[in-house]
């Protein structure tokens, strides 16, 4: 595991002992470098306790790839209002269900695009009472009846976070445990974060995976201030600009990436489109009634998910190809 | 390329030239629909942005005795009003309207009917004969 230091001010590094007891000795920056101040908005690396030498490799090229391809500005503006484990919890979140296809416009008309939508509704909700709570605090407000109302309110929404979206949490903060529970899985330690205020946050690493997902969350999410991130969780124009950072055929990529969205989008938009008119047609001409009409709408939603998944997977292997035969037909 | 490959591209080919017709058919008759204040409330459920454009060609282009049936639906108010749509649309709304949605649901289908069918392992088992 290693652990990711980022600060919002400049900072020198010998204050840091002081601030939280971490030896000067023990940062590292991008290619190794040993600071004797941290640039604000860097993502520093902090050694082991036990030796003072060099990070392993695995750690430096984390550190490394933070520091050239993150945008390192939201990240550490997000990894201090969400907390450290919160944003690699919703990192992983958004990394898993963009890996499941989910990001697509066919199904997003549907059942998961609801979902998608419905998780960053809820974390935004729940990121906007645990501000209004920090800001309560900040404000030394004397009333002890608004203060506990904030709280009460930064409570409730996080429930409702929980309890609408039970599985994802569960499967992504399985991976980060933390004796004291992550503030996804406990709302009283998400309080306490909101009501410290703090210019260095920490960001505990467990993977390789875990930081190209932290890579790509943070191209995706824009801190607004005032504790508010948008998170995009559409890959796609994500893919096309980092193949054209990259130096490789961008062009390529965008004919790739837009022509699976459009097939993908197409399919499952034209499937529901006829299932809910059979669906109609079936309610009027067959005894099938409203439970019918339910199961029939389930199947109706599964089968485009399904199937513009299925569109869009393959359109991707394929599409490479059909872009090389119109261009060498062009030329 | 594989038998898979190639209905694949096909389908895929009249699936652009569909979304095409989406984007015309939105711009030349939805809008007017839309600005028609006999019209204006009469295009169906709006399930994303755009889906209107669906439900004005889905009650233009299917047979009479399905969308007289539909009308019947306690579901009705999801779909666009047919007589109202007929009324107020030209000869080569109705046209484009015919076109677009047969192209469109056909291609989408079509492409889903592969996506079972290579699910369930048709393909791989034509491959293998060959």
């Amino acid at each position: 595991m290693s652990e990711i230091l980022l600060c919002n001010k400049p900072i020198k590094a010998d204050a840091l002992a002081g601030q939280c007891g971490i030896d000067s000795s023990m940062i590292f920056g991008a290619q190794c470098r040993q600071p004797s101040m941290l640039t604000a908005y860097t993502p520093y690396l902090i050694g082991s306790e036990s030796s003072n030498a060099a990070p392993s490799n695995a750690a430096q090229s984390m550190v490394n790839q933070l520091t050239n391809t993150a945008k390192n500005r939201e990240l550490t503006n997000i990894a201090l209002s969400f907390g450290g484990d919160n944003t690699l919890a919703i990192a992983d979140i958004s990394a898993k269900l963009q890996a499941a296809g989910v990001a697509t416009m066919g199904p997003a008309t549907s059942f998961y695009g609801n979902r998608v939508g419905g998780f960053t509704d809820a974390v935004k909700n729940y990121q906007t009472a645990l501000m209004e709570y920090r800001h309560v605090i900040e404000n030394k407000v004397t009333s002890s009846a608004i203060k506990s109302a904030a709280k009460q309110k930064a409570m409730a929404a996080f429930q409702k976070m929980q309890q609408g979206f039970h599985h994802e949490l569960k499967s992504v903060t399985g991976a980060a445990k933390s004796s004291r529970g992550t503030p996804l899985t406990s709302g009283t330690r998400a309080t306490n974060i909101a009501r410290s205020s703090r210019n260095v946050a920490k960001l505990n690493i467990t993977s390789q995976v875990q930081t190209s997902n932290l890579v790509k969350f943070s191209q995706h999410a824009k801190f607004l201030g005032n504790g508010l991130a948008v998170i995009d969780f559409a890959s796609r124009v994500g893919n096309v600009h980092i193949s054209h950072k990259s130096g490789q055929n961008w062009e390529r990529e965008l004919f790739i990436e837009s022509s699976s969205f459009a097939l993908s989008a197409g399919t499952g938009i034209a499937t529901i489109n006829a299932g809910t008119a059979a669906l109609g047609f079936l309610m009027v001409a067959t005894p099938i009634g409203w439970v019918g009409l339910i199961i029939g709408g389930l199947a109706v939603v599964g089968a485009s998910a399904g199937a513009s998944m299925w569109v869009n997977d393959f359109a991707k292997e394929d599409a490479g190809n059909w872009y090389d035969s119109i261009m060498s037909w062009i030329n | 390329m594989s038998i898979l490959s190639t209905l694949f591209a096909f389908n895929a080919a009249a699936m652009f030239v569909a979304l095409i017709l989406y984007v015309i058919f939105g711009q030349v008759t939805v809008r007017k629909l839309r600005k028609n204040p006999a019209t204006k409330d009469k295009l169906g459920i709006e399930f994303a942005s755009g889906w209107s454009i669906l439900n004005v060609a889905q009650a233009i282009a299917l047979p009479r005795f399905i969308t007289d049936k539909l009308k019947q639906s306690t579901i009705s108010s999801m779909y666009a009003h047919t007589d109202e749509l007929v009324a107020h649309t030209s000869k080569f709304d109705r046209i484009l309207a015919n076109l677009f949605y047969w192209l469109f649901t056909g291609a989408g289908l079509s492409l889903a009917l592969i996506a079972l069918l290579d699910t369930l392992g048709l393909f791989d088992y034509i491959e293998s004969l060959a």
